[in-house]
């Protein structure tokens, strides 16, 4: 066998993702658990970089793109090399890949608690930090496709076909939802707006957890799972349809975080449809991976590892399940708002992308290694907490989504709110926030127990890149009786190509029309642009993070006009650039508050929510009063959205800032005569806000339609 | 190890029925109990989606239990009684195994289909016909689903569906009002002298008025409540209003999506028989000098006797 080719495979790369992905896993996770506790004790909201508002950001992109997308590189490093009998093509690209990756994890660690941000859920990084993911992801990407093209195995394994997938889609999302016009390094303005910019959004939002936390996972489990299990795959049928119905028909089901909104009935019919269309699919993976352990199940009792990954694949059939569920109306009519959602995706995230991610560490730095776990025990001894982390976590959170819907649904005979007062719905729940964080706090500790586990094991080992020979490729032609599809399986470049089709296909019949067809979002004629203070209050409200707590968009419900005021109307949002509409309500929607309460109320009720609605959980913001209205980018704002069709009046920016200051001086006074004064109030941060608050809603007010 | 799958199976096929509730609640029929089960679709729901998920546990134990038996009489050397189960297979059972239409473990060389990438090997099984099944189903239902909502015959529009919610409210809430002795306005508020009622009204002014006005009425960022000076008048039917309709310029909430008619009239005598308290650190006296007049005494409260024994 003189023509076999020895060589290492890269195993110190994967051996990095590992690290990377333990040490990102405990500080993404010890980050949810201060938003978590924020929600019961508002005191630990101790500056601006650490509210709420800015904390809840850093924690979602700190579990997703830095934990999971390290878990990520981590499996597709491993598991590539082997399944293509090849060195990954590059160990430039690898290494860039590594630290490029971590160096966009820091900057979003320094960026969102200063406030930067695009306000896009799960995309909030701004244009510079996203310029760089592109290029790293690109770099994975060159990375993955050149180590395919020099591989020694004819056919592209199912876990493969995943990592394809996902590569070609986040890249398409990615650069979609940042389509933006740079105002300065830390601000833009995105070019999409009101409704279009809400449909994209959350067609990148359903499809992150669709193409990131979703298709990449499930290619790491075509691959650990029969590793663990020592078992065959259980339907390579299975794997070709679930593969192919999930990527097309996924990409569709965006709209279903927008049901009930001023998304036109259309699209939110789509979304629903596809949704339901999307449970055999996902459950096929599920199948896939339950039945693979078919003849293992003995030795589930004792293996961690295998514990860790059947309740992985069990919460991730759970949720996706509950996810088509919570995309029918009626009951999305209930869920929608609440912490439903917030218990929903945490059955995925701490069930399907923790366990499977503990279950491949435990598995694979031993491997690493060279070594055997340190202690089976203590694994064993973290599945149980982080399965008893996990119900504690989900438990109480569906509980109170349940609670505070009922309550604020429940009408008095007599025709009144029976909660009239937002505030009752919340305290009622703050026992099941703390519930919450407790079991937080024990799904952290399981972690903490696996890193000292894993750093043991380590240590007992030494890394060693292993060596392996074999013969090159010598390329096979189509086989009598193979299956058809083994034809692409032998073309990667056909495949990433029909699978970008595929999964092109649903965005493109969901967002065209709405981006080119008129009539999907009917005009209102008094519905006028942000003034320029308002602007700045707009983007302090963005910095601040308040959507994070509050929506903009009273749903067509008698228990949302009651409480709020009209329902939303799509024409109302043609000038918000980004759109706000948010996603949770911990606090009440607020697209109808301007004109409700007077400028003293929203004063004193920022400097401490306490002192206006007492038992209120929402942080004092005390820096706002203190902070200057930053005017120097004013201008440059009017003329970027003069660009994208914004009706101010020709050669406005140049008196922006006197307007600004017009308005802030009419503000102050008005808020001296009731009895509200503060020594340069005008320039700061608080009069800015009050302003952009007093708008919302307003210009569309049933008395104020002119049809 | 069959035994095993069969507890597994068992337990993903109980969880593939919950898939199939929503589809069963969808339907809406003329009946009144169809009407009545379909305005509470959501406890429905809810209700056999937990029945099923704790089908499911107790279900999931029942197999550890079991699976722990088989284990314990391995150790032991002792062979399941199969051959017993074998001869006699129950046509439920049949129907399952059909619906799932697995090779047997034994027989597994057969559908090898000799892939081998690292080791892994992958196995022919036809797709689970329940799993196709519910495919098609799902396909089915979101055709359906599109064609009604999109050109269908339907009242299921976002705002269908509100205005049909708007006017039952209207109708229950005339009903409702009908029935109801008196409803108290701004026209025809009266003062209460009630001890209990007055206490309720304190109840509320503690927690939602004191904020601005002080828990002794003082004034804060509103005004002094027990001085003889109104800005929006002092009358029981002026503080009624100003309560009821609020004064949105000035700072003051309207209330009246959150009080009840009785409840504000509660407040609005608390904060009149505040008069004279004299607090500690009061506000200073802003607006004008009220001084009741002889013809509307406080104290005589006919109109809400009814109302009141109601509550």
């Amino acid at each position: 066998m003189s023509n076999l080719e020895t060589f290492k495979y890269d195993d110190k790369i994967v051996r990095n993702f590992a690290i990377a992905t333990a040490i990102w896993g405990v500080v993404g996770m010890l980050v949810g658990l201060l938003a978590a506790f924020q929600l019961v004790f508002p005191a630990l909201n101790f500056s601006a970089e650490t509210a709420f508002g800015r904390i809840r950001p850093l924690h979602t992109n700190a579990v997703i793109f830095a934990f999971v997308g390290n878990g990520i590189f981590m499996g597709v490093y491993y598991s590539l090399q082997r399944l293509l009998k090849a060195r990954m093509w590059s160990d430039f690209l690898s290494k860039f890949n590594f630290w490029g990756w971590q160096s966009i994890i820091l900057l979003a660690a320094i960026s969102l608690p200063l406030g930067f941000t695009s306000s896009h859920e799960y995309a909030e990084l701004e244009w510079p930090i996203d310029i760089l993911i592109a290029v790293v992801w690109v770099a994975f990407g060159l990375n993955m496709f050149g180590t395919i093209i020099k591989r020694r195995e004819n056919h592209l394994y199912v876990a493969i076909w995943f990592y394809i997938a996902t590569w070609v889609t986040v890249t398409v999302l990615h650069i979609f939802n940042n389509l933006v016009i740079p105002v300065s390094l830390t601000q833009s303005i995105p070019v999409f707006a009101g409704v279009q910019d809400a449909l994209i959004q959350w067609w990148y939002g359903h499809n992150a957890v669709a193409f990131f936390l979703t298709t990449p996972y499930l290619g790491l489990m075509y691959y650990f799972l029969p590793k663990a299990a020592n078992r065959p795959v259980y339907s390579y049928k299975l794997s070709i349809i679930h593969f192919w119905g999930l990527i097309f028909i996924y990409i569709w089901a965006g709209p279903h975080h927008l049901l009930y909104t001023s998304l036109p009935d259309w699209a939110q019919s789509l979304g629903t449809a596809f949704s339901i269309m999307l449970i055999a699919p996902s459950w096929g993976g599920m199948l896939n991976g339950l039945l693979t352990l078919r003849g293992a199940w003995d030795r589930v009792r004792q293996d961690p590892i295998l514990k860790f990954m059947v309740v992985a694949i069990s919460a991730y059939g759970m949720a996706t399940l509950e996810g088509p569920l919570l995309s029918i109306k009626s009951i999305n009519a209930i869920s929608h708002y609440t912490d439903w959602t917030v218990a929903h995706v945490h059955v995925g995230t701490l069930g399907w992308n923790g366990m499977l991610t503990f279950g491949i560490l435990y598995w694979l730095i031993p491997k690493l290694y060279n070594t055997k776990l340190y202690s089976g025990k203590m694994a064993n001894w973290h599945f149980w907490i982080a399965t008893l982390g996990t119900l504690f976590y989900t438990i109480p959170l569906y509980w109170a989504g349940w609670t505070q819907s009922l309550m604020w649904k429940q009408f008095e005979p007599d025709g009144l709110l029976t909660y009239g007062n937002f505030l009752e719905t919340v305290t009622v729940i703050i026992p099941m926030y703390a519930l919450r964080a407790l079991g937080g706090t024990i799904y952290v500790l399981g972690v903490f127990l696996m890193v000292y586990n894993l750093w043991k094991t380590a240590k007992t080992g030494t890394i060693e890149n292993t060596e392996v020979s074999f013969p090159p490729l010598k390329k096979v032609k189509k086989q009598k009786g193979e299956h058809w599809h083994r034809w692409i399986e032998r073309r990667p470049i056909q495949m990433l190509i029909v699978a970008t089709i595929v999964v092109l296909i649903g965005g493109l019949v969901e967002i065209f029309p709405m981006i080119l067809i008129d009539k999907n979002v009917p005009k209102i004629t008094n519905v006028q642009p942000y003034t320029p203070l308002e602007l700045e209050g707009r983007d302090i409200y963005i910095s601040e993070g308040c959507v994070g707590c509050h929506s903009q968009m009273v749903r067509p419900f008698r228990s949302e006009t009651e409480r709020y005021g009209d329902f939303s109307k799509s024409g109302e949002f043609v000038y918000d650039r980004p759109f706000l509409w948010g996603s949770k309500r911990t606090g009440p929607d607020l697209h109808r508050v301007g004109a409700k309460y007077s400028h003293s109320w929203h004063y004193s009720h920022m400097e401490d929510p306490t002192s206006m609605s007492p038992g209120s959980i929402m942080p004092a913001y005390p820096w706002l009063f203190t902070r200057e209205i930053n005017t120097e980018y004013t201008a440059a704002k009017i003329r970027v959205l003069q660009t994208l069709n914004t009706p101010y009046p020709e050669n406005y920016a140049d008196k922006a800032v006197a307007d600004l200051e017009k308005q802030a001086k009419e503000i102050v006074a008005a808020l001296k005569s009731q009895g509200i004064e503060q020594e340069n109030l005008e320039t700061k941060q608080i009069t800015a806000l009050i302003a952009y608050l007093q708008r919302l809603g307003t210009d569309a007010k049933p008395e104020n339609i002119t049809k | 190890m069959n035994q095993l799958n069969k507890y597994l199976k068992r337990t993903l096929l109980l969880m593939g029925g919950i898939s199939l509730l929503p589809l069963a609640a969808n339907a809406k029929g003329g009946s009144p109990l169809m009407e009545l089960a379909f305005e509470n679709i959501f406890l429905i729901l809810a209700g056999l989606v937990i029945i099923a998920a704790a089908a499911t546990l107790i279900n999931m134990v029942f197999n550890f239990i079991e699976l722990q038996k088989l284990r314990l009489n391995q150790e032991l050397g002792i062979e399941k009684e199969e051959v017993t189960e074998a001869i006699q297979i129950p046509s439920w059972k049949k129907i399952y195994d059909k619906m799932w239409n697995l090779v047997p473990k034994d027989k597994e060389e057969t559908i090898d289909l000799g892939h081998d990438y690292d080791g892994i090997r992958e196995l022919d099984n036809k797709l689970p016909p329940w799993w196709v099944g519910m495919f098609y189903g799902t396909i089915i239902f979101a055709v359906v689903y599109l064609y009604i909502y999109q050109w269908g015959p339907n009242e299921w529009s976002s705002l269908q569906e509100y205005n049909i919610a708007m006017e039952d409210a209207e109708i229950q809430k005339e009903k409702f009002l009908a029935n109801s002795a008196s409803v108290v306005d701004e026209n025809t508020v009266v003062y209460v002298d009630d001890k209990d009622r007055l206490l309720l009204g304190e109840e509320i002014f503690v927690k939602s008025c004191a904020a601005c006005h002080g828990v002794q009425g003082q004034g804060i960022v509103g005004p002094n409540l027990t001085d003889d000076y109104w800005i929006h008048g002092g009358s029981i039917q002026s503080i009624f209003k100003t309560i009821k309709y609020g004064v949105p310029e000035k700072g003051m909430i309207a209330w009246a999506s959150q009080l009840k008619p009785t409840t504000m009239q509660n407040v609005a005598s608390y904060i009149q028989s505040l008069k004279g308290t004299n607090p500690p650190n009061p506000k200073d006296k802003e607006g004008e000098l009220y001084v009741p007049e002889e013809s509307t005494p406080i104290g005589s409260n006919d109109a809400v006797e009814t109302e009141d024994a109601k509550n």
